[in-house]
């Protein structure tokens, strides 16, 4: 070793060396980022400290400087207010169901025992690229008082079922189900590239150890997963916090405002013109990803280092 | 099931026949139960896409009834001959697919060249770049959009490829999931390739890559979706026709002022999905070959 | 992170900091817009015109007719999604990408000229009085016009034959009580399970409410001021109440079933569009209704929508555009315009025309388009109308009282301002 080690060159160019090669990896990516990344996101930032509105557009720079006025706004902002608490609950239902039944599906489809595993990855993952006006047509029929699917079934049992996405109690919950069924797909595409990482030798060793299939998830398979459930869970409660699309498609924030979400809010405002205002709720909503994600991140890693 | 009694863990030179029969009994109805609910399970993740597939093929007053119908009671093609009548297909499918596979294979080529370094080289300016990414990833698309379009527009791309392809050719989110896999590539593989003196760019190419096909396989799929399914961004971009992709195409004539032509943007539907479906099953093998080095755990 | 975070926020700073030194600031005076002459002749050039829908897809009839008597321009027309048309109007105009001419929603003229992104209309272009007062005000903002109104639409109620004989309502009611007593008879005598479907608040439901408003003698804006909580819209939003509570019109209609439960004789009366004529045919509803002018109060206002024509201030072809956009207000290209896509004309000289005149159903159309109103081209009109169908849902499906309605709707309105 030692005798290699005298044969590279003196540290310091060495370490410049390493340092340039590594940027000549990174350049592109930076350049682009600089390019169409920095100049937008430091405008839209400047926008949320102004009271920009979408008749400014032509003549940007005379607005006035509001500071902090539009962020104060959104304390205020009894519609905004629900929209936090509604995407809360989303966020704290929606995370685990998916995360829960994507590594389901995964671990099915995974296993040795499928046959037209192609088709099973294929299938469950549809409803992440079937289009939303799809999806909701499907969806709004499942969930119809009378002729809907959920409610004959429950008529079966005897119970009458409700007028699911008119009900202000009911529409949250109903999104939900509908965005956890969209969203299990993409889960399970991120625990399918994890579990391949698995050494089957693990597994081997764990049968002869005496280990039933529900032993070897607990000891072999959750362990090896913790980095790769620490992703999808940061993701997916990224994709949640943003949630936008089925909100919008299926009840439009409704009813009495019982499923809008702080991404409906956002686009809501960019619609009225409110660009500050809504550039202000943007960079909120930015804040609040990143404290929850630091958060996830120490919660789910200090058992790891343990 | 057959249950009969395991003979005991046979000495290894003997192959363990008995054994084995038993457990191919247990096996199959692990396996049947299995199937079952995978398929139940797939027949509901199926139905909206099924639906749009058959609705396509129904008139637009079938469509609209409620409770809705699944088999076409008067199938019909008119709905895609209506719209590959009106509609240059040829055309905005060329503008979709030049514009998806430059903005996927620029990702996956950039984005997994940031995400060796970010993973696997240390430098200075490191944690910033990844602090960076992934502070990007967290910011709401919306926010940007409207200064993105006008720094576009002053820098002369309005209503070209560059213009279309540029904004959205390394996106923070694929180096943040390629970095996440590359991650867990063992070190030693690295480094007895550098001591045998390969460069950097050549352990890249030749050894981390390959490695890396199940993630790049997702990057690939998720970026072709994305860039494909892509409506806002195009419609603004693109001040002439010619520049349009299919999205934006088959909206101009199934959404109106007061009603929608559900008959074409259902057929629409199948047009846009029909090739996401197909680089899905031809990517998907990939999320199959783990890691070749699986005898080798670091 | 933190140090990223921290250099950040230290840019962004930096940022405002220099918009504060580099002048930034709104101007206090306003800035009058004149209308800039066009001069006479031929067009010649490129022009470049936007429009959504089938209206993009088939302006390149009259856009051939225009080339002929104008050789040596050039019309190019870019079809444009509806579905995201306003967004894209929007950031061209940002970007200073905006096309000579585009066809704009009523809706959208209020915020668009106040972006200043708008030529004012000049006089020799189009006179007021060619078009229906409705329609012309949707293009008036702040006593300017900024184009012209191209084709129009309003609304009527549709009423199930078969329901109105069987409850005995032979000719339309001209009253609000004769249009309360009628729904009723519809539920009572007439076999139908709903008298009215009105919407019940959401998204454009003030496009149903507000016509009661106007009937009622009342007005969006009094003076500069909003007028939403007047005893004349008070007034209204209580008879819109009156129909839920009584039982007369449903709360939550499933979606999709509107048409076929009209058809079969489950919902007596419907407030829609020309375009339900179309949907009405496909569902085999055709010559099973007849079409009801409002009821009146004070009058027997309806709401006017439809698309305006504009030109940009940055277009690079402004006469080119305007002579395009006079072209298409002729009476004799309306009316060829209506036999293309069967848009309804703006300019009232087209409805003299035998095709219109003739066909009864149109012909209510064009009288009730006499009596209809637009909202005020506001550039907050889109936040203000939000607001407002907000507290109609409230309206309609909680206790919450037409009074409490009025003051939250004003309240609302005044917390978002006029936008002037």
């Amino acid at each position: 070793m030692t005798a290699i080690a005298a044969a590279k060159p003196p540290k310091r160019r060495r370490g410049l060396r390493r340092a340039a090669t590594a940027w000549s990896f990174v350049l592109p990516f930076a350049a682009m980022i600089a390019v169409f990344v920095a100049g937008p996101v430091l405008a839209s930032l400047a926008m949320s400290f102004t009271d920009i509105r979408s008749a400014d557009v032509r003549d940007p720079l005379g607005v006035d400087l509001v500071g902090f006025a539009n962020y104060a706004k959104l304390f205020s902002d009894e519609l905004f207010g629900r929209a936090v608490g509604n995407t809360a609950i989303v966020v704290l239902a929606g995370v685990p169901l998916t995360l829960a039944l994507g590594l389901a599906a995964a671990i099915g489809v995974n296993s040795g025992l499928t046959r037209f595993r192609s088709v099973f990855r294929v299938g469950y993952y549809l409803p992440v690229v079937t289009s939303i006006v799809a999806v909701a047509v499907v969806w709004r029929f499942l969930l119809q008082p009378e002729s809907g699917l959920v409610n004959s079934l429950l008529r079966l049992a005897g119970i009458d079922g409700p007028n699911w996405l008119a009900s202000t109690t009911l529409a949250l919950p109903s999104i939900i189900a509908m965005i956890v069924w969209r969203g299990l797909g993409f889960q399970m595409i991120i625990f399918l590239a994890g579990l391949q990482a698995i050494p089957r030798e693990l597994y081997e060793a764990a049968k002869v150890d005496g280990a039933g299939p529900w032993r070897q998830f607990l000891h072999v398979t959750l362990p090896s997963l913790r980095p790769t459930l620490l992703f999808a869970s940061v993701v997916g409660m990224i994709g949640l916090l943003f949630v936008f699309e089925e909100p919008f498609v299926m009840t439009r924030g409704g009813p009495l405002d019982a499923t809008t979400t702080v991404s409906f809010q956002i686009y809501s405002q960019f619609g009225f013109g409110n660009y500050g205002y809504a550039a202000a709720m943007s960079y909120a909503l930015f804040l609040a990803v990143v404290l929850l994600s630091i958060l996830q991140f120490r919660l789910l890693r200090s058992d790891d280092e343990r | 099931m057959a249950v009969t009694v395991l003979a005991p863990s046979p000495p290894a030179t003997q192959p363990a026949t008995a054994p084995r029969k038993a457990k191919r009994g247990k096996d199959r109805v692990a396996s049947i139960a299995l199937h079952t609910v995978l398929i139940a399970g797939l027949l509901v993740m199926i139905s909206p896409f099924l639906w749009t597939l058959l609705s396509a093929f129904k008139p637009d007053r079938e469509i609209r009834t409620v409770p809705p119908t699944w088999w076409p009671q008067h199938p019909t093609l008119d709905n895609f001959r209506e719209l590959f009548e009106r509609l240059d297909f040829p055309l905005y499918f060329t503008n979709s697919a030049l514009v998806a596979l430059a903005v996927t294979a620029g990702n996956l080529l950039i984005c997994s060249a940031t995400a060796y370094a970010l993973a696997k080289l240390p430098f200075p300016g490191r944690r910033a770049l990844f602090a960076i990414v992934v502070g990007n990833v967290m910011v709401p698309v919306m926010v940007t959009f409207v200064p993105t379009f006008v720094l576009v527009s002053r820098l002369g791309l309005v209503n070209t490829y560059a213009g279309l392809i540029l904004p959205n050719i390394a996106l923070a989110v694929n180096v943040f999931l390629i970095r996440q896999y590359m991650l867990s590539l063992p070190d030693e593989l690295l480094e007895s390739a550098r001591i045998d003196g390969a460069g950097e760019w050549r352990i890249f190419w030749r050894i981390v890559l390959p490695l890396c096909r199940p993630v790049l396989a997702t990057v690939g799929i998720l970026t072709f979706l994305g860039s494909w399914n892509n409506f806002l961004w195009p419609l603004v971009v693109a001040t002439t026709e010619d520049h349009y992709t299919l999205p934006v195409a088959l909206a101009l004539y199934s959404v109106g002022q007061n009603q929608t032509q559900y008959g074409l943007l259902l057929a629409g539907s199948v047009v846009i999905i029909t090739p996401i479906v197909v680089v899905f099953f031809l990517l998907q093998r990939h999320f199959v070959q783990g890691i070749a080095t699986t005898g080798m755990k670091s | 992170m933190n140090r990223r975070k921290l250099g950040q926020c230290a840019a962004a700073f930096g940022l405002a900091a220099l918009l504060a030194v580099a002048g930034c600031g709104r101007d206090s005076g306003g800035s009058g817009d004149s209308a800039q002459p066009v001069g006479g002749g031929k067009a010649s050039g490129d022009i470049t015109v936007w429009a959504m829908g089938t209206e993009g897809e088939k302006l390149s009839v009259l856009a051939d007719d225009f080339m002929k008597e104008n050789p040596d321009a050039k019309v190019k027309v870019t079809p444009v999604p509806w579905d995201g048309a306003h967004d894209k109007i929007a950031t061209a105009i940002a970007g200073k990408q905006t096309p000579d001419v585009s066809m704009i929603g009523t809706t959208w003229m209020g915020e668009f000229a106040k972006t200043g992104g708008l030529d004012p209309t000049p006089a020799e272009v189009a006179k007021k009085d060619d078009f229906f007062p409705g329609a012309w005000d949707t293009t008036v903002v702040n006593s300017t016009s900024y184009g012209v109104p191209w084709y129009v639409e309003t609304r009527l109620f549709y009423v199930n034959k078969d329901v109105a004989t069987k409850a005995g309502v032979t000719t339309p009611p001209k009253t609000w009580d004769e249009f309360k007593a009628a729904v009723k008879a519809f539920k009572e005598k007439g076999g139908a399970t709903w008298g009215v479907s009105l919407q019940p608040g959401g998204t454009g439901s003030w496009q149903t409410v507000m016509p009661f408003v106007w009937q009622s003698g009342g007005e969006v804006l009094s003076g500069s001021a909003f007028a939403l909580d007047s005893p004349q819209a008070t007034d209204a939003y209580a008879y819109y109440k009156s129909f839920f509570t009584e039982g007369l019109a449903p709360k939550d209609l499933p979606q999709g079933a509107l048409e076929p439960d009209f058809v079969k004789g489950k919902i007596g009366a419907f407030v829609s569009g020309p375009w339900h004529i179309g949907i009405l045919k496909d569902q085999g509803g055709a010559g099973k209704y007849d079409l009801w002018h409002m009821p009146g109060k004070a009058s027997a206002t309806s709401f006017v929508g439809g698309s305006d024509l504009a030109v940009f201030k940055d277009a690079k072809n402004r006469e080119g555009a305007w002579k395009f956009v006079q072209y298409l207000s002729r009476p004799e290209v309306q009316v060829k315009w209506y036999q293309t896509v069967a848009d309804l004309p703006a300019v009232t000289k087209g409805w003299d025309d035998a095709s219109l005149k003739g066909d009864p159903q149109l012909s209510a159309f064009g009288d009730q388009l006499k009596d209809a109103k637009a909202p005020p081209a506001i550039p907050t009109w889109e936040q203000v109308a939000a607001g407002f169908d907000a507290e109609i849902e409230k309206l309609a499906k909680t206790p919450q009282s037409a009074q409490d309605t009025a003051k939250a709707i004003q309240q609302k309105a005044g917390s978002i301002g006029t936008g002037a």
